[in-house]
């Protein structure tokens, strides 16, 4: 129950009227009875099953203080004002439920499932003070946010799809942009297209390198082919970086823009009809930080234009998007591993900003063994942290 | 699914593990998220339309250029009331974009009365733009951030396909009464956005449910033509007819295929194990 506000506050009408039903009622009979009138007209506490009415006056609701416990539950909305309304549970300013245009005189029945929190209600006019409900958390609602139902991952892994045929989208503009600047000699400008597609291609690549066949085309090195490069397998992104960046020319590279662009397309079209089990997000966002770690860090793999710096803060900013996503689905099952994949992001991001001068990021030939082997820890520390989210919100 | 195996397989063999038969009669939540994906798609196109109309919109109310305000006012709102059922969610720009005179307690005369209808009501009921453009500001800096913060939302999927009888129950109440636009009388453009709405979210489960339940596919799909074949009557140059226009008839074949619209749809989020 609320306190009542001193004397000399300003008292909306409703709150005075309140006052005045209290007083009237302690006058009436004795004060326990007193106590028992406003608890039963100020606010009210519901059972499971049970339904709760509340009725909107013109300046209030009445109940204005609801109690219910997690799960769902039933309202019964009675307009008692003189004007159609809304009524609505709020979480901030985000409407969990609505029943709208409930016309003077008329009851309208809702049913709304509450996860355990405190949230406002609306009571007509826009301008009239608004109650409270407070959820309070049952066996049921505990049980479910220790181990989220799959229903509850269908808004992150949409998200998650929009993000990558986003990105995918970005790659193709980028690689056509590239093909057409081969095509057209432009040699500055092929490799600003280049460096526009490697971006988002990053973002995306826990899920890309999931085709294997086009991770082979799109983005092979030639450190594993037999000829290097002269291998006939050498092709994709780095063949295109070797001529642009090694040999500073876009020579023989339009059969091989003209491949890239087949491939990522053909890449973009089957992102786009993938179907990914939730538990694939942290998977794949694990694996990828743990290959960056265990190899990528020493190794590198833009070996011509060295700019594996930007490679990498692309694939973590990707990660970063994917753990976001996830996020308000694990949070309640697992806070900690939630706040340690949080921090792990952070000090992984920090690692690469210092390294970031006024022109963008070093040669990565430039960073010395020392520096790369704290990269490769921050990394490994974030691929062992999201590697405990699936277990820890039932996934496995 | 072992990931050594599936990562030095065929492609085949990686799409076969990572898509389970779709053979089971219920649909699996997984089922849901190309849909939804798809209808956050559309949710953003909506809004990059808004947002530019509402600056065409806001513009023509700043320069004091009434008949080219009145004019964009009916097919600026269209790209919001598609997507009400998203828009709407967040209760503070619900209210500072959208609200009806009614919902303040000094109707027209309220300070926080704002929005589309605060301006609707100087264009086309004191036929003026005078003093109008801070609601235009406030209007154009209101679409900017819903385009925002929708960006950023994760969409609860019993919202998205809840929408589709939404948007029916809003046609229901706030349309077939005229209430809605009741000095422009652009209704009709509303309704045909709310419709277009509804029926996007209504195709995009489809194939979910058709499997199981043709009869209910084809009822609905029915009475979407009913009503387009109807609207289509009012169709103009520029947009709709007012909805004065609308004849008694019209108005009974709309409000009987809105009902039914709005019930049978009211059944989508329980067929898709949303409830």
């Amino acid at each position: 129950m609320t306190p009542a506000p001193g004397p000399s506050a300003p008292l909306p009408s409703s709150q005075r009227l309140m006052k005045l039903a209290v007083a009237g009622a302690a006058l009436l009979v004795v004060a326990g009875g007193a106590a028992f009138y406003y608890a039963s007209k100020g606010t009210k506490s519901a059972n499971p099953g049970e339904s709760i009415t509340v009725t909107i006056n013109d300046s209030a609701c009445d109940p204005n203080e609801i109690t219910v416990p997690a799960g769902r539950s039933t309202f019964r909305i009675v307009n008692n004002s003189n004007r159609a309304l809304e009524w609505e549970i709020l979480d901030g300013v985000m409407v969990l439920e609505e029943r709208e245009n409930i016309v003077p005189g008329f009851t309208q029945t809702m049913q709304a499932k509450l996860k355990a929190g405190t949230y406002d209600i609306t009571c007509g006019l826009l301008s009239n003070p608004r109650g409270t409900l407070h959820v309070t958390p049952s066996a049921e609602s505990e049980a479910e946010a220790a181990r989220p139902a799959l229903v509850s991952f269908i808004g992150p892994l949409a998200e998650f799809q929009v993000f990558m045929v986003t990105q995918a989208n970005a790659l193709v503009k980028a690689t056509q942009a590239l093909d057409e600047a081969v095509k057209a000699g432009d040699l500055e400008k092929a490799r600003q297209s280049y460096q526009k597609a490697r971006a988002p291609y990053k973002q995306i690549e826990p899920m890309a390198d999931l085709f294997a066949d086009l991770h082979n085309s799109i983005n092979p090195v030639a450190d594993y082919l037999e000829k290097r490069e002269d291998d006939p397998g050498f092709t994709g992104f780095h063949r295109i970086e070797y001529g642009l960046y090694a040999k500073n020319s876009v020579d023989g590279l339009a059969p091989v823009s003209d491949k890239l662009l087949a491939d990522v397309t053909a890449l973009k079209d089957r992102i786009r009809g993938l179907r990914i089990p939730p538990e694939q997000i942290a998977k794949g966002a694990s694996r990828l930080v743990g290959q960056i770690a265990d190899s990528k860090v020493t190794t590198g793999e833009d070996h011509y234009s060295q700019t594996d710096l930007l490679d990498f803060e692309a694939n973590v900013a990707g990660v970063s998007r994917m753990m976001a996503l996830l996020k308000p689905v694990a949070v309640q099952a697992a806070p900690l591993v939630v706040s340690d994949i949080d921090s792990r992001l952070t000090d992984t991001n920090s690692a690469l900003t210092a390294l970031k001068g006024a022109d963008g990021y070093p040669a990565y030939d430039k960073v010395d063994a020392d520096t790369r082997k704290v990269l490769a820890q921050k990394m490994q520390s974030l691929a062992e942290a999201i590697g405990k989210l699936n277990a820890a919100v039932g996934l496995e | 699914m072992k990931l050594t195996t599936a990562l030095s397989a065929s492609l085949f063999a990686v799409t076969a593990a990572m898509i389970p038969r779709a053979a089971m009669a219920d649909v699996s939540p997984l089922d849901l998220v190309g849909p939804i994906a798809d209808y956050k798609i559309y949710v953003s196109e909506n809004l990059e339309v808004l947002v530019t109309d509402t600056k065409a919109f806001t513009d023509a109310v700043k320069a004091g250029d009434l008949e080219k305000a009145k004019s964009l006012f009916g097919s600026t709102r269209m790209s919001y009331e598609a997507i009400e059922p998203i828009a709407e969610l967040f209760s503070d720009l619900d209210g500072s974009i959208d609200s009806r005179a009614d919902d303040h307690e000094k109707a027209e005369k309220d300070p926080e009365f704002t929005g589309f209808h605060r301006i609707e009501y100087g264009l086309f009921a004191e036929n003026s733009t005078k003093d109008l453009a801070p609601f235009a500001d406030k209007l154009m800096a209101d679409v900017t951030e819903l385009n925002k913060r929708i960006t950023d939302l994760t969409l609860p999927p019993e919202k998205v396909v809840g929408g589709a009888a939404a948007l029916m129950e809003e046609v229901a109440a706030t349309k077939i009464s005229g209430e809605e636009d009741r000095y422009s009388h652009t209704d009709l453009w509303d309704f045909k956005a709310n419709f277009d709405g509804s029926r996007k979210i209504f195709e995009l489960v489809r194939p979910l449910v058709e499997k199981d339940d043709s009869a209910f596919v084809i009822k609905v799909s029915g009475n979407f033509d009913k009503v387009d074949k109807t609207l289509a009557k009012y169709k103009t140059e520029q947009g709709y007819e007012l909805y004065d226009k609308l004849t008694d008839d019209d108005r009974a074949v709309l409000a009987a295929a809105v009902n039914t619209l709005a019930e049978d749809l009211s059944t989508l989020r329980g067929k898709l194990g949303l409830n």
